[in-house]
C-alpha cells in the first residue's frame, strides 16, 4: 500500500504528471498571454503539448563527435530531478514526503536540471553547445547570490533564533503569522525571487544561453527528436517548479481546508506568478548581455534580496 | 597486543622505507614491500576501530616504558583517541590508494626507489604526526613530513619547473615549521612539559600572555601546513608539479596535517576555541580562503593546478566550520575533511590518468576524451559531482552541515559575520560547480583533438584506485548516517571532551586535580533529507522514463550515429554533421574564429579551457588583476605574506585574547 501511495505521488501527483500539466500549461499560457500584448492571436494554450508530441514523432540524430550515454541521459536526468522536486514542495497544507527536505536541498536540487542542460550540450561536442554552455554557468553563478539571499532571508524570518530551514514549517509559520509576502520586510525579497525565476528558466531577457538568433539554442543546437522534446519539456516544468516554489514560500499560508480548492488556487497563484515575471517582463524586453546578465543580477536584484535579510536582521 | 598496534602501525613503514632502499634496483620486491607496509599499516589501524571508536577507549603507549613519574611525562608517548584515529586512517587509506596507483602511473620512471623510500617515509610521519601524544614529536613528523614530500615534489628532475615548486614547498613550509618550533619552546620554557596530554591539562589555567605568544606561533604553523591564506600560492605550485600520485596525498592528505594541528591545538590542548574572538578569527580565514581559493581557480587552465586551488577553497570549507565551536560545526567539518581526501585524491588521480595518457594537463589542449577514456570520464564526473555538492554524492552531505551549522550559529549569537559566511559558502559552491563543469567540457566532452586521436584507456592497476574512491564518494554520500556515527561522532566527541585524553595518558583522576571540565558544543541535531527515500524516488521515476524512452523510441524514426550515416542516408555529401573538418589544420586561430562565427563549411571551435566563462571573469577584472598581481610566482612575495599574516596573528591575540 505504502508502495503504491508513492508511486501515486511520484508519478502522478504532485510528481512527474501534475508537474508536467501544470508546466504545459504555465507555457501555453505564456505564450497566449504575450501574443495577445503584441496585438497577435497567439497559438492555441493546447501548443506546447502538440509541439511535444510533434517532436517525439521526428527522427533522433546523434552527432559523430557526441558521448552518445551523457548525450542521451542528460535530459532525462533533467526530467526526472524536476519531477522529484515537486515532492518536496508543499502545496499548501499537503507535502508528498515530508520532514526530508528543506531550502538548501532545493537549492542543490534545483541546480541539477541546469547541469544536465550543461552536460547534454557540452557532450554533443558542437561549438554552439560550448558557447552555450559556457553562458548558462554563468547565468547560474548570477542567479545563485540573489537567490541564496532571498531563501536565507526567509529561514530568519520563519525561524527568529532557531534554525529553520525546512519547508513544511516555513508553511506553518505563514498560517500563523501571515504570508511572507504580507510582511512588508520580505518584499524586497519576494522581488528578487520573480526576478531570479526567468533566469532560472532561461527566458527573455535572460536566455542568453539558448539564445536562438545567435548560437542557434545553445546547448540544445545538435538535439532532435525525443530528447529534444524532453529538453523543452524540462523548460515547461522548470516554470511549475519555481512558480510552485515561490507560492511555497511567499504566500504559504493559505489554507482552505479541503485538497482540491488548496490545488486550485495553489495552480491561481502559479498561473499569475508566471505571467508577472515571465510573461510581461519577456513581453517588454530584449535579450541581456551575458557580462550585463552577471552585473544585473550581482549589482541590483542582490542588493534587493540584501536589503530584505538586513531588515529581517534588524528585527523588521 | 592491540597497544602496540599505533607504534607499530607507523615503524612498519618506516622500516620498509630503509628495507626497500636496500633492494631499490629490483622492481617486484619493491613493490611488493611498499604495498605489504602500507596494507600492514592499514589494517594494524582499522583492528584499532572497535575499540576506540566504538568503546570510546583512549589507547596510550609510552616509548620504551617511560611513563609519567610524579604527574610529569618524560618520555615520548603515542596516544589514539577517536579524533587521531579517524585522521590516521583517512591516512593511511589515502596512502594505500596513492601506493597502489604509483605501481602503474611511476612505471618506468627513474630513481623509483627513492620515489617508494620517500614515499612510505611520507606515510610513517603522516601517520605518527596523527597519533603522536607529544608535540615535540609531532613537529619532527612534520619536518619528515615536508621534506619527503618537496623530495616528491621533484621526483621529475627532468622538469625544471618540479625544482621550482619544491623549493618553494620547502621555504614555505620551513616557515610555518619555525614558528611551531619557537611556539613549543616558548611552552616548554612556561610549563616545563611536552606531553599534549599533560599540557592540555595544565594549559588551560595558566594561560599568560607567553602562552598566548605560543598559540599564536603554533596555529600559524598549522596554518601554513593546511594552506591557508595567505601561505596557499606555493603549495598550488608544488601541487601541480609534484607527480600525480604524489598531488593526490599531497593535496588531498598533507594539508588535513594543518587541519588536525588546528582541531588539536585549539579544542584540546589550549581549548580556546570557546572564546567567540578565536571562532571568528578562525572562521574568518577559513571564509577568506575558500573565496580566494574558488575564485583562482574559476581563472586556471591547467588540470592540476586547477584542482590544487579548489583543494585551498575546500580547505577554507573545512576551517571555517571547525572554527564555529559548536558539535554540528565540528561534525561538518570533519566530515567534510574526509570527503575533501576521496573527492580530491579521485579528481587527481584522474587528472593523473589524463597525463598518463595524453601527455599534458593544459585544459587549452584537450578534449573530447570520454570516448577514449570512458571509465576515467565515469570517476572525474563522480568526483566533480562530489566536490561541487550535488545531491546524493558525499559533498552534498557535508556541505549541507556546514551552510546548517553556520547559520544556526548565526542564528545563536545574532552575529550577522556568520550569515555572510553562510552566502559565501554557498556561493563558492555554486562556483566550485562552474570550474568543474569547465573541466569536464574542455577535456573530457568538446571535440577530440586530432593528436588524442590514439589515446588509450589507462591500466587496471590505475583504475582500482579511482574505482574503489568513486565508490567511497557515493558511499558516505548515501550511507552519511551509518557512517557518521561510527567514525565522525566520536571523533567529535573526543575532541569536545578532553578529560579522557588526560586520563588516559596521564593515570586515571589526573584532570581532576587541574579541575577540567568539557566543552559544550550543543546537541547533534541535523536534519537532512533522507536519502534512501529520495533515491528509491530517484530510481522509479528513471526507471518510468526509461520505460517511456523504449516505448516511444521505437516507434519513431531511426538514430543517425554519425556523419557518414547522415550523407549515404540522405545523400546530401555537403552537409557534414561532422564538425571536425580541414580548416583548423591550418593552426591560424583568426581563421578558425572566423570559420566559427560564420557558420559555413565545417566548423571548429574549442571554445573550452580558459575560454570559458569570459562573462562571469569580465566583470571581476578588477578582482583578477589584483590576485594576479598577488600570485607572482616568486617566493620572496610568499615569505612576506606569510610575515604579514604571522604578525597580525599576533596582533589579533595579543589585543582580542588578553
Amino acid at each position: 500500500m505504502l508502495i503504491l501511495r508513492y508511486l501515486f505521488y511520484v508519478l502522478i501527483f504532485p510528481g512527474a504528471l501534475f508537474t508536467v500539466l501544470v508546466g504545459w500549461l504555465l507555457a501555453g499560457l505564456d505564450r497566449k498571454v504575450i501574443a495577445r500584448m503584441q496585438r497577435r492571436i497567439g497559438p492555441p494554450v493546447l501548443q506546447p503539448v502538440y509541439d511535444f508530441f510533434k517532436l517525439v514523432g521526428k527522427e533522433n540524430i546523434i552527432p559523430a563527435q557526441a558521448n552518445r550515454t551523457a548525450y542521451k541521459m542528460a535530459p532525462f536526468i533533467s526530467f526526472v530531478s524536476l519531477s522529484v522536486i515537486m515532492l518536496f514542495i508543499p502545496i499548501f497544507g499537503f507535502t508528498a514526503v515530508n520532514g526530508v527536505a528543506d531550502l538548501i536541498v532545493i537549492l542543490y536540487l534545483i541546480t541539477i536540471p541546469g547541469v544536465a542542460l550543461i552536460v547534454g550540450g557540452s557532450s554533443s561536442g558542437s561549438p554552439y553547445g560550448a558557447v552555450g554552455i559556457s553562458r548558462e554557468m554563468v547565468t547560474m553563478m548570477s542567479y545563485e547570490l540573489p537567490f541564496v539571499l532571498a531563501l536565507l532571508a526567509v529561514a530568519k524570518k520563519a525561524g527568529g533564533d532557531v534554525l529553520v530551514f525546512n519547508l513544511t514549517d516555513i508553511g506553518e509559520w505563514q498560517v500563523m503569522n501571515g504570508c511572507m509576502a504580507f510582511h512588508w520586510s520580505m518584499i524586497p525579497a519576494a522581488l528578487a525571487f520573480l526576478l531570479v525565476i526567468p533566469a532560472e528558466v532561461g527566458t527573455q531577457p535572460f536566455d542568453v544561453a539558448e539564445a536562438e538568433t545567435e548560437i542557434c539554442e545553445g546547448p540544445l543546437c545538435e538535439y532532435s527528436g525525443a530528447p529534444l522534446a524532453v529538453f523543452k519539456l524540462s523548460t515547461h516544468m522548470k516554470m511549475c517548479v519555481m512558480s510552485a516554489l515561490f507560492t511555497a514560500l511567499f504566500f504559504g499560508g493559505i489554507r482552505t481546508g479541503y485538497v482540491v480548492t488548496d490545488v486550485i488556487l495553489f495552480l491561481a497563484i502559479c498561473v499569475l506568478v508566471t505571467l508577472v515575471c515571465i510573461t510581461t517582463v519577456h513581453a517588454v524586453t530584449a535579450r541581456l548581455r551575458i557580462q550585463h546578465l552577471f552585473k544585473f543580477y550581482w549589482k541590483y536584484v542582490s542588493v534587493l534580496a540584501l536589503i530584505s535579510l538586513a531588515l529581517v536582521w534588524l528585527g523588521a | 597486543m592491540i597497544q602496540h598496534f599505533p607504534v607499530l602501525s607507523v615503524m612498519v613503514l618506516f622500516f620498509s622505507a630503509f628495507l626497500i632502499e636496500i633492494v631499490g634496483k629490483k622492481e617486484i620486491l619493491r613493490n611488493v614491500i611498499a604495498f605489504l607496509a602500507v596494507t600492514a599499516s592499514l589494517v594494524m589501524l582499522a583492528c584499532l576501530i572497535p575499540s576506540v571508536m566504538i568503546d570510546g577507549q583512549v589507547i596510550s603507549y609510552w616509548m620504551g616504558g617511560w611513563a609519567p613519574e610524579s604527574g610529569y611525562a618524560i618520555g615520548i608517548g603515542y596516544e589514539v583517541d577517536s579524533l587521531s584515529l579517524l585522521f590516521a586512517l583517512l591516512g593511511i587509506t589515502a596512502y594505500w590508494l596513492s601506493c597502489v596507483y604509483s605501481f602503474g602511473y611511476m612505471k618506468g620512471k627513474q630513481n623509483l626507489g627513492h620515489y617508494y623510500t620517500l614515499f612510505l617515509m611520507l606515510a610513517g610521519a603522516s601517520v605518527g604526526f596523527f597519533l603522536t601524544g607529544d608535540i615535540f614529536n609531532m613537529f619532527i613528523m612534520m619536518e619528515i613530513v615536508t621534506f619527503s614530500a618537496v623530495a616528491l615534489t621533484a621526483a621529475n628532475t627532468d622538469k625544471l619547473t618540479a625544482i621550482e615548486g619544491a623549493f618553494k614547498y620547502l621555504v614555505n613550509c620551513s616557515i610555518g615549521s619555525s614558528m611551531m618550533l619557537a611556539g613549543i619552546a616558548l611552552l616548554y620554557m612556561n610549563c616545563h612539559t611536552l606531553n599534549l596530554a599533560q599540557l592540555s591539562a595544565i594549559l588551560p589555567g595558566s594561560f599568560n600572555s607567553t602562552t598566548l605568544l605560543a598559540f599564536a606561533l603554533i596555529l600559524t604553523g598549522f596554518c601554513v601546513e593546511s594552506a591557508m591564506i595567505p601561505f596557499h600560492p606555493s603549495f598550488v605550485d608544488a601541487h601541480t608539479v609534484a607527480p600525480s600520485s604524489v598531488s593526490m596525498i599531497l593535496s588531498g592528505m598533507v594539508l588535513k596535517l594543518g587541519v588536525y594541528g588546528i582541531i588539536r591545538l585549539s579544542y584540546i590542548i589550549f581549548r580556546v576555541i570557546d572564546t567567540s574572538a578565536i571562532q571568528v578569527m578562525l572562521t574568518l580565514i577559513g571564509t577568506v580562503t575558500m573565496f580566494i581559493g574558488v575564485t583562482m581557480a574559476l581563472a586556471q587552465h591547467d588540470f592540476k593546478r586547477l584542482l590544487a586551488f579548489h583543494s585551498v577553497s575546500q580547505l577554507g570549507y573545512i576551517i571555517a566550520a571547525a572554527g564555529l565551536c559548536t558539535t554540528l560545526g565540528l561534525n561538518a567539518s570533519l566530515y567534510h575533511a574526509v570527503n575533501h581526501t576521496l573527492f580530491k585524491g579521485l579528481l587527481f588521480l584522474c587528472a593523473g590518468a589524463v597525463i598518463h595518457s595524453t601527455g599534458t594537463s593544459d585544459l587549452d589542449s584537450l578534449g573530447g576524451l570520454s570516448k577514449r577514456m570512458p571509465k576515467t570520464c565515469i570517476c572525474f564526473v563522480i568526483g566533480a559531482f562530489s566536490i561541487s555538492g550535488l545531491p546524493p554524492f558525499n559533498g552534498f552531505v557535508s556541505k549541507w552541515m556546514i551552510y546548517q551549522a553556520v547559520y544556526e550559529k548565526a542564528m545563536q549569537t545574532g552575529n550577522f559575520f556568520y550569515v555572510v559566511v553562510t552566502v559565501t559558502a554557498l556561493v563558492v559552491s555554486v562556483m566550485t560547480l562552474a570550474s568543474f563543469v569547465k573541466v569536464l567540457h574542455s577535456v573530457f566532452f568538446g571535440q577530440l583533438r586530432k593528436e588524442h586521436e590514439d589515446v588509450k584507456e589507462v591500466s587496471p592497476i590505475m583504475l582500482i584506485p579511482m574505482g574503489i574512491m568513486s565508490f567511497l564518494c557515493i558511499f558516505t554520500g548515501i550511507f552519511y548516517r551509518e557512517f557518521d556515527r561510527v567514525f565522525i561522532n566520536s571523533a567529535v566527541t573526543s575532541a569536545f571532551d578532553n578529560i579522557d585524553y588526560v586520563d588516559g595518558m596521564m593515570g586515571d583522576g589526573y584532570s581532576v586535580t587541574y579541575g577540567l571540565a568539557g566543552l559544550t558544543g550543543g546537541n547533534l541535531e541535523f536534519s537532512y533529507w533522507n536519502p534512501y527515500v529520495w533515491l528509491s524516488l530517484f530510481l522509479m521515476v528513471f526507471a518510468a522514463a526509461v520505460l517511456v524512452t523504449l516505448i516511444m523510441g521505437r516507434t519513431t524514426g531511426r538514430t543517425l550515429e554519425s556523419g557518414e550515416d547522415y550523407d549515404s542516408a540522405y545523400g546530401t555529401g555537403d552537409l557534414s554533421v561532422d564538425f571536425r573538418g580541414q580548416t583548423h589544420e591550418s593552426g591560424d586561430p583568426e581563421e578558425k574564429y572566423a570559420v566559427f562565427f560564420s557558420g559555413e563549411k565545417a566548423e571548429y571551435s574549442h571554445a573550452g579551457g580558459s575560454d570559458l566563462f569570459w562573462g562571469f571573469k569580465y566583470n571581476w577584472h578588477r578582482y583578477y588583476e589584483v590576485l594576479q598581481g598577488l600570485h607572482s610566482g616568486s617566493v620572496n612575495d610568499y615569505s612576506i605574506y606569510a610575515v604579514i599574516m604571522i604578525s597580525m596573528l599576533c596582533i589579533f591575540m595579543y589585543i582580542f585574547m588578553r
